[in-house]
């Protein structure tokens, strides 16, 4: 316990100081933590579905509330509670499936008796379905049981059947953890190779002699772009210098060095360059529900401009840069404001300032704005570790990863289970 | 360039020669319904009394509703032996519609749930094609009310959906149906307060929201709104004829939120003060377009252009498997319009009481379902008729 606590808090303070960059990074880690305090969770006899959500909510919640603007800590914490209810959910069914074949064979001795664990069996498994899926048109009518209740009615079909099945739940206990550490090591997984599968869809999208236009640098965007050149097609690319901090000019040395032909622009140079060009390709820093994009500052722009001369728009985006929220003020509320000494120097700050005030308050304000929101109808398509996806699908992937009762991540006040 | 040829022009004055000339006891549908007292009134409902019920509502009370009214007063005695089992779903119908707080498909709900309760059916199947029965016949009753079909097509599936359970024995299934249907009353209140809950963060301090037309999910979205104390003011459309605009601003009035009334035809001139647009839905249809009050078109398209977003407050049982192509494919619903001035009977009227707004124009949806893009609806719908 101590160990997790202070592995927990160390990871709050680098999310806090924001010495973690990258989406991708950040996700790993809060994945891997989140192992740990799964593993290390002491879980109780029954529900431990339960304490284990509980668990992981106090760990998010904090983690959430040390950096709101970065996304990807969320969604993996409601990747983990959606896999916690998933692997719950399969063991439930899986139980009750050897629940009922036993309640057939008992038919003779008792059969008024073998007929309850039938019935509650088909009736457990559905209501347990629905509550893992999202509220729809085909749920509304229906009974919406607690899902608390779902393992105490196996477990106490479990009593009824007698000791032979207590052994079973003592190591579906086991199982549970094991399967969730089994799924997020998976999920793990996935974000680290993101990037592999992204790339391997290159080839469909870039054709020869296409000219490509990116902003800033993205490793998606870098490993996208390589594997195209590697199935031997010719292209060029016009990097965006991506201004103040110019990782623009870091991308176009990494492709001139593995042998792509290059060209380097100013931002503002962008909607001249625009008609020359076949299509943009850029990364995001996270996709909201509605298909919106959160990407890098001056990304906005250049969307603007690609619609303007109908220049197909293209997001690379992991399943992790995913978020289920819809944004309803995302340049203020999903944005951060980075030190201002990257478009001014501290020491020229000083002549700024208006001495015929009292306060002596300067008249010059810098603001540095870290990201950009990219309305939906600008993008074209969204290319996922999945496929590619128009933005108005995204809410199925969401529906995919993510359970309705994780949108706000807060530990129920009282749970006694 | 195809231009329409004038000929319907011609048609018309021929039409109107010729009508003159015939038997004076065949009413034009066009000329204004000044309180004529034909000898069936019922077949005067080539107005919607969906809108009817809704102009009641409104306190409007027109001409021919007085008619209407008077008619049916006078027709229902000789009514009441004759046909018991289907009237009584009308009547049970009509009696639950009246209530001005309760959503109409709802009421259309428990009108079926009263046919269960007195069905004497004995097996399932008995009691699904009863229910049909019931359904078909409200449905025809007003074909116009599209909450009113979406309800019944709804509580219709979920009774074939449960009776594929075989393991309840008959009396049972009844009884859960019953319970199930009788609860659907409270889920519309709470459809209302889920989709306010969802709302709030859209609406932020400072903003300007333009409302169209009385929609009882948009008032619990602003009470919720006033209540957690946020600070906005409406600009609401005088919504001609049934006056929606009056009883709002009435309502909002109330809950001390600063209104400002617009005639329809301002609402291009204020867009630019405006935020955003915020709308109910007296249906939602497959293609995530939205069927409400005259005039939300148009709105919509203003709002498009100028860069508004536009939302829509619905709750999940609006949504209905139409797929209007343009404004004429939906069935008419009329609604007489009173102009306070006696018209000449040559000129026609545009009765129309409702448009329809693609799915383009929306920018979000907010049902109890959660918040969802216009796309996601007609996968919600799938999924329920799968």
């Amino acid at each position: 316990m101590p160990d997790t606590q202070s592995l927990v808090n160390d990871f709050l303070n680098k999310l806090k100081k924001r010495k973690i960059e990258g989406s991708q990074a950040t996700a790993r880690q809060t994945a891997e933590l989140l192992r740990v305090v799964i593993s290390q969770q002491r879980v109780p006899y029954t529900n431990q579905a339960g304490a284990l959500i509980d668990a992981v909510k106090a760990v998010g919640e904090r983690l959430i509330a040390a950096n709101p603007v970065e996304l990807a800590v969320g969604n993996i914490v409601r990747r983990v509670l959606h896999i916690i209810r998933e692997e719950d959910l399969t063991l439930a069914t899986a139980a009750v499936a050897g629940l009922n074949v036993s309640g057939v064979s008992d038919d003779e001795d008792d059969s008024e008796h073998g007929d309850h664990p039938v019935l509650s069996a088909a009736v457990v498994a559905a209501a347990a379905r629905i509550t893992l899926r999202p509220p729809s048109l085909q749920t509304l009518l229906e009974d919406m049981p607690d899902s608390a209740a779902v393992p105490h009615t196996s477990s106490s079909g479990g009593d009824s059947e007698g000791k032979s099945k207590s052994a079973d739940k003592s190591s579906r206990s086991r199982k549970l953890k094991h399967d969730v550490i089994e799924a997020v090591n998976e999920l793990i997984q996935d974000i680290a190779t993101c990037h592999d599968q992204i790339s391997e869809q290159a080839v469909e999208h870039i054709h020869q002699n296409e000219v490509i236009l990116t902003l800033g640098s993205s490793r998606t965007v870098l490993e996208f772009l390589c594997a195209a050149k590697e199935k031997k097609r010719s292209f060029r690319v016009f990097v965006a210098e991506g201004a103040p901090r110019y990782r623009g000019h870091l991308l176009a040395k990494e492709l001139v060095a593995r042998g792509l032909q290059t060209t380097l622009i100013t931002d503002s140079a962008v909607f001249a360059m625009i008609s020359r060009v076949n299509m943009v390709i850029v990364g995001a820093h996270a996709v909201m529900a509605n298909g919106g994009v959160i990407a890098p500052v001056g990304l906005n722009m250049v969307a603007l401009a690609a619609q303007k001369h109908a220049v197909p728009f293209v997001v690379l985006a992991g399943s992790h840069k995913l978020c289920p929220l819809y944004p309803h003020n995302p340049e203020v509320l999903l944005n951060e404001l980075r030190s201002p000494s990257e478009l001014l120097d501290f020491g020229e700050f000083s002549d700024c300032l208006d001495f015929g005030n009292a306060t002596g308050s300067p008249l010059l304000h810098v603001v540095n704005p870290m990201f950009d929101y990219v309305p939906p109808k600008l993008v074209s398509l969204f290319i996922t570790d999945t496929g590619g996806h128009n933005p108005s699908y995204m809410y199925r992937l969401i529906a995919d990863y993510y359970s309705a009762d994780d949108l706000v991540v807060q530990r129920r006040p009282a749970s006694e289970n | 360039m195809w231009r329409r040829s004038a000929s319907f022009i011609l048609d018309k004055q021929f039409q109107q020669r010729n009508d003159a000339a015939a038997a004076p006891e065949s009413i034009p549908v066009s000329s204004p319904p000044a309180a004529s007292m034909t000898d069936n009134p019922i077949q005067v409902p080539k107005i919607s009394a969906y809108y009817q019920t809704r102009a009641a509502h409104n306190g409007v009370v027109t001409s021919d509703w007085l008619a209407q009214a008077q008619a049916a007063v006078r027709h229902s005695p000789p009514d009441s032996p004759k046909g018991n089992g289907k009237g009584s779903v009308i009547d049970e119908f009509n009696r639950w519609r009246n209530q001005p707080d309760l959503a109409e498909a709802v009421a259309a709900i428990r009108a079926l749930a009263a046919v269960i309760r007195d069905s004497t059916a004995t097996t399932m199947m008995e009691l699904e094609i009863e229910l049909k029965k019931a359904s078909d016949s409200l449905k025809s009753w007003d074909t116009t009310s599209i909450s009113l079909t979406a309800g019944c097509d709804l509580f219709i599936r979920y009774v074939s959906r449960t009776s594929a359970l075989e393991y309840e024995d008959f009396n049972s299934a009844k009884s859960r149906l019953l319970e199930r249907a009788e609860k659907f009353g409270e889920i519309s209140c709470k459809a209302r307060r889920i989709i306010a809950m969802l709302s709030q963060d859209f609406i932020f301090d400072g903003c300007t929201i333009l409302v169209h037309g009385f929609s009882r999910v948009v008032l619990e979205v602003l009470k919720l709104a006033a209540q957690n104390k946020k600070l906005f003011r409406i600009f609401c459309t005088e919504g001609r004829p049934d006056r929606t605009g009056l009883r709002l601003s009435n309502e909002l009035a109330k809950l001390d939120v600063p209104v400002k009334l617009l005639i329809d035809s301002a609402v291009a001139y204020t867009m630019d003060e405006v935020d955003m647009v915020l709308v109910g839905a007296d249906g939602v249809v497959e293609s995530g377009g939205i069927i409400n009050m005259m005039g939300t078109y148009q709105i919509a398209l203003v709002a498009h252009i100028m860069n508004k977003p536009v939302y829509v407050a619905a709750e999940s049982y609006k949504f209905a498997r139409l797929y209007p192509l343009d404004q004429k494919d939906m069935g008419p619903a009329l609604r007489t319009i009173d102009f306070g001035v006696p018209l000449p009977s040559k000129v026609e009227v545009e009765t129309s009481a409702r448009d329809y707004t693609p799915p383009k124009y929306l920018t979000l949806l907010f049902t109890d379902l959660g918040v969802l893009t216009p796309s996601v609806v007609s996968d919600e719908l799938i999924q329920l008729y799968l």
